[in-house]
């Protein structure tokens, strides 16, 4: 991935604050009216499908997919791991396991997903949720080139959640391993304490901040808006405005996107992966693509021998 | 003359400090050079430093508080009032280090105690509430009897915290040069050669100088420091030994990077030549048992003390978790070199500053030197 110019929020003062006040009324005013402007519901939670509503969708879903089979239709493997992924939200929570499952043959390190993942998450500089590691073997010029996403390992043994000192991060109801920004004391513990370096802190750098202003930058309001506007980690609302408010403060890391995985999608990264080398779903399923692909033999799992039980797999 | 070079250094540490603390305090950590990767920077070690401090001076109090050994009496104020100075100072570096500082009450209101930190901050509230308790028992005309179990309980909490903070690195499995079982088994030694380093300058610097005792106590501490660097040296050994034996291991990257990195000078003549072997010669020496060269020669145990805290931590953070993961993503803070950035160094000055005019004041206004011999035999003060 290119570098990126990044350039820090500017701490909000009450001086300041009252001045954007006042000078942002006006900006305000044509914002409003603009179709791009983004508007945010008051809210603190986000809505999920109810088991009702998922049995409701994949049915729907696989009368669509029929439908296609009949018609001699390609059916991509995005459609099937969404089936799949309606099946397990119509079962009770606790007999879902999430996994993924990356494989590292069809991965053409495009950095998608990695996109994908800022983009869903607004993630500032400096934070990043799923790198794609790039490794090469051989000496020059007999050389070849693997490509290693790395998100959030999810594992069942998490070492990064013991050594939290409030609590702040915890495996969830769902297995995934969540950060309560409002309760993370920003001490950085958990990073010292992930094998996989899965986590990153949130130090308050925007892309936009301190660039010239709206009348000289087309579209320099509706980026600011964006950065600012709320994401949805763990099915909560997180706006984030001030250098001195989480999520600036705290750690952060990938969350299988449980917020889009509630609500029937696949996760960022599983649908823009270009070379379908990431999949999504519940490992508890036997008829899941997931459970088929973790039961080859060339499946791994990075550093194994640690006892963290990751929840990622890899195929070779 | 030394203590006004001392007080003027302080005072320009602490001018220094304060604009690091205005930095600090505005831009949050974007100004710091640590980051995502080498995620404990230069507070971080100053913490384990000044903790380290605080936990060996009380224990030198204890000869004099709790064991009553005639050489020492009259030194436990002043070492009390050491370990008062820089245990403020080093939990402040590591508030400084959090991300939210406003939310240090869930440690004490929300913990979850399975976390060595926060069973490092408990204990090392508790221990603050004992360093003062016991410096304002120590204080009264007669000798309360409440006094030798606070400082036994003293004594206990700071072994106990000094192996804590050996816990704190070593559980992380994923550390190899961390995750060994003797690294709480050292940290006590590492502090209580702290708190004799502290007591060389007080006793050498600024301890009675008509006192007779002064020399003999300066003979004594000499002889235990000459001790202590031994076996701190043979620590240093073992650690090196083992992990360059194989070669092969993250443990010896990071002591490759120790002696031969780019800080490899800092290990070589602070940490070895100026905290270690010139103390080893001077003090062994008869000019080693006078005030000033004593004093000088704990100046020079602090610093490689120091430089040492910073050698534990950094490399082990310098090493990616996964090979290529510094080159997969750039951005601010994502690197694994590190170098503490001004912000970081002037935040330092101003706590190493404070507690050292913090030190200078309780030499100056207190009677740090003096106890009473008397024992109540009544109820407490």
């Amino acid at each position: 991935m290119s570098r990126q110019p990044t350039i820090p929020l500017i701490p909000v003062s009450r001086r300041g604050f009252l001045g954007a006040l006042v000078a942002g009324a006006g900006v305000l005013a044509v914002a409003s009216v603009a179709p791009s402007a983004i508007t945010e519901k008051p809210i603190d939670t986000i809505d999920m499908l109810t088991p009702e509503e998922a049995l409701a969708a994949y049915e729907a879903e696989i009368a669509r997919l029929r439908a296609a089979r009949i018609s001699g239709a390609p059916i991509d493997q995005l459609e099937r791991m969404r089936t799949d992924l309606l099946r397990a939200l119509t079962k009770p929570v606790a007999e879902r396991r999430w996994v993924m499952v990356i494989d590292l043959r069809a991965c053409v390190g495009c950095h998608g997903c990695t996109i994908a993942c800022v983009a869903e998450n607004k993630l500032p500089p400096g934070v990043v949720y799923r790198p794609v590691i790039e490794e090469e073997i051989g000496r020059y010029p007999n050389v070849s080139r693997r490509f290693i996403p790395r998100p959030c390992m999810q594992c069942d043994n998490p070492p990064c959640t013991g050594v939290c000192p409030v609590s702040a991060t915890f495996t969830n109801e769902h297995g995934v391993v969540e950060v309560d920004y409002e309760q993370c004391i920003g001490c950085r513990a958990c990073i010292a304490a992930c094998p996989y370096g899965a986590r990153t802190f949130d130090f308050g750098y925007t892309y936009t901040a301190n660039t010239p202003s709206a009348a000289m930058m087309l579209g320099a309001e509706q980026a600011v808006s964006y950065e600012q506007t709320s994401t949805f980690e763990y099915s909560k609302v997180h706006a984030r405005r001030d250098l001195h408010d989480s999520p600036v403060g705290n750690v952060r890391k990938c969350h299988f996107c449980m917020h889009r995985v509630l609500n029937g999608q696949l996760p960022a990264c599983v649908t823009t992966c270009i070379g379908r080398a990431t999949f999504f779903g519940d490992a508890n399923d036997p008829e899941s693509l997931v459970s088929e692909l973790i039961a080859r033999p060339n499946v791994m799992r990075l550093k194994k021998e640690l006892g963290t039980e990751p929840r990622v797999y890899y195929l070779q | 003359m030394l203590k006004r070079l001392l007080y003027i250094a302080g005072i320009l540490g602490l001018l220094i400090g304060l604009w690091g603390l205005y930095d600090r305090l505005v831009y949050g950590h974007m100004h710091a050079n640590y980051g995502s990767y080498v995620v404990w920077g230069l507070w971080v070690a100053l913490y384990m430093f000044f903790a380290g401090v605080a936990t060996g001076s009380f224990m030198l109090a204890t000869l004099d508080l709790l064991f009553d050994l005639p050489l020492f009496r009259g030194s436990g104020r002043m070492a009390l009032w050491g370990a008062l100075v820089t245990l403020p100072a080093g939990l402040a570096a590591i508030g400084l280090d959090l991300g939210h500082m406003s939310r240090i009450w869930k440690v004490y209101l929300q913990p979850h105690f399975g976390s060595v930190m926060a069973q490092l901050v408990w204990g090392y509230t508790i221990f603050l509430g004992i360093i003062i308790i016991s410096l304002w028992l120590s204080f009264q005309p007669q000798r309360s009897r409440w006094l030798k179990p606070i400082m036994a309980v003293g004594l206990i909490l700071a072994i106990f915290l000094s192996g804590g903070i050996g816990a704190l690195l070593g559980v992380n499995q994923n550390r190899v040069s961390w995750h060994v079982s003797n690294l709480p088994a050292q940290f006590p030694v590492f502090n209580l050669t702290s708190g004799v380093a502290l007591m060389l300058i007080a006793i050498g610097w600024f301890g009675p100088q008509h006192d007779s005792r002064r020399t003999r106590q300066l003979h004594v501490l000499s002889l235990a420091m000459v001790v202590l660097l031994l076996v701190k040296g043979y620590y240093l050994w073992s650690d090196v030994s083992q992990a360059l034996y194989q070669n092969s291991s993250h443990g010896a990257a990071a002591i490759n990077l120790v002696l031969f990195g780019p800080y490899g000078w800092a290990f070589w003549l602070l940490q070895l030549g100026i905290g270690m072997l010139l103390p080893l010669i001077i003090l062994t020496m008869p000019i080693g048992k006078q005030g000033f060269a004593a004093g000088l020669m704990g100046l020079c145990i602090l610093i490689g003390l120091a430089v040492a805290r910073a050698n534990i931590i950094f490399p082990a953070l310098s090493l990616p978790e996964l090979q290529g993961l510094g080159e997969a993503f750039h951005g601010p803070h994502l690197s694994f070199t590190y170098s503490p950035s001004l912000m970081e160094w002037a935040v330092t000055a101003g706590i190493v500053g404070a507690a050292t005019i913090g030190f200078l004041v309780g030499t100056d206004r207190l009677p740090l030197f003096t106890r009473p011999t008397t024992e109540a035999t009544g109820t407490a003060d």
